[in-house]
């Protein structure tokens, strides 16, 4: 198990990646009045058919060929922790057409973890494959945050140049 | 979390980006499955990627791998070098990944105490 929400974000967004994502959408929603805590972690990644997206939702399931014993549980850990706080776990995906993972949870429940380090987990994600747009979507009552690892980079070439120069 | 935090976000993930391009003589693979994560392999990840930056190690690249099937002895790195040599860390925490990025990204000498196994050298 986690310890923080943003641990689970991390592997389930690792499993994006390994479906071959060339974007993967995190987005947090914390809503004090309604008393709820969401994350989506959606991705245009090969997804999954229905036979295997039944599998997924079901048992601890791993599509690694080169895996004996199936370890896999990424998705049960994320179900457990939604479903232990009163809230909900569901995960839409068809065959070449990406996958979405949803969670909710009772922010003020009293086994929810901390949303934790969730910079240390977007920075792992960019460091992991340069060429994934790497997207966080942060809502608060009211407030935002926007960040795409694509966008940023477009948008600072004269820094990335000023790194290499100082070598 | 708060949104002063996520904003220095922006600028780390900018200067970071660096470590990652072109054809480097040490690639660092982090083993990022759902063991390495639950072990601590974030933190690893971000500690090498804070101590390479700091110590302006150029020729060093920073990669994940899923699983490794080392699940009992997570957090596992492995050191691959332009010669094939390929060193595995394993049981790592903040502590020993500085030591590796001190030790053997800087000064090229392999931490005998946290590597396991034997080396393996296809060439």
């Amino acid at each position: 198990m986690f310890e923080e929400l943003s641990l689970h974000i991390l592997d389930i967004a690792m499993n994006s990646m390994t479906a071959g994502a060339r974007t993967v959408q995190i987005t947090v929603i914390e809503d004090t009045r309604r008393d709820t805590l969401t994350i989506l972690i959606r991705d245009d990644g090969r997804g999954m058919d229905a036979p295997t997206l039944q599998r997924v939702s079901t048992t601890a399931t791993t599509t690694k060929r080169s895996r004996r014993k199936p370890i896999g549980l990424g998705l049960a850990f994320l179900r457990q922790t939604a479903e232990m706080c009163a809230g909900r776990f569901q995960i839409q995906s068809a065959a070449n057409a990406g996958t979405t993972v949803t969670a909710s949870m009772q922010r003020s429940h009293v086994d929810r973890p901390p949303l934790g380090d969730l910079n240390a987990t977007i920075l792992t994600l960019c460091a992991a494959d340069p060429a994934v747009d790497v997207q966080l979507h942060y809502r608060s009552d009211g407030q935002q945050f926007d960040f795409s690892s694509k966008k940023h980079a477009e948008q600072t070439p004269a820094r990335r140049s000023r790194i290499h120069s100082e070598r | 979390m708060n949104l002063e935090q996520l904003k220095k976000l922006k600028e780390k993930a900018q200067r970071q980006v660096a470590l990652r391009e072109g054809n480097k003589k040490y690639r660092v693979v982090v083993s990022m499955g759902t063991s390495g994560i639950a072990a601590g392999a974030r933190d690893v990840m971000k500690t090498m990627l804070e101590e390479i930056e700091k110590r302006r190690l150029d020729d060093v690249e920073v990669r994940v791998a899923g699983e490794l099937g080392l699940e009992d002895i997570e957090p596992v790195v492995r050191v691959e070098e332009t010669d094939g040599e390929k060193t595995t860390y394993a049981r790592l925490d903040a502590e020993k990944t500085r030591r590796i990025v001190a030790e053997h990204l800087e000064q090229g000498k392999k931490v005998d105490g946290l590597a396991i196994g034997k080396e393996k050298n296809p060439a």
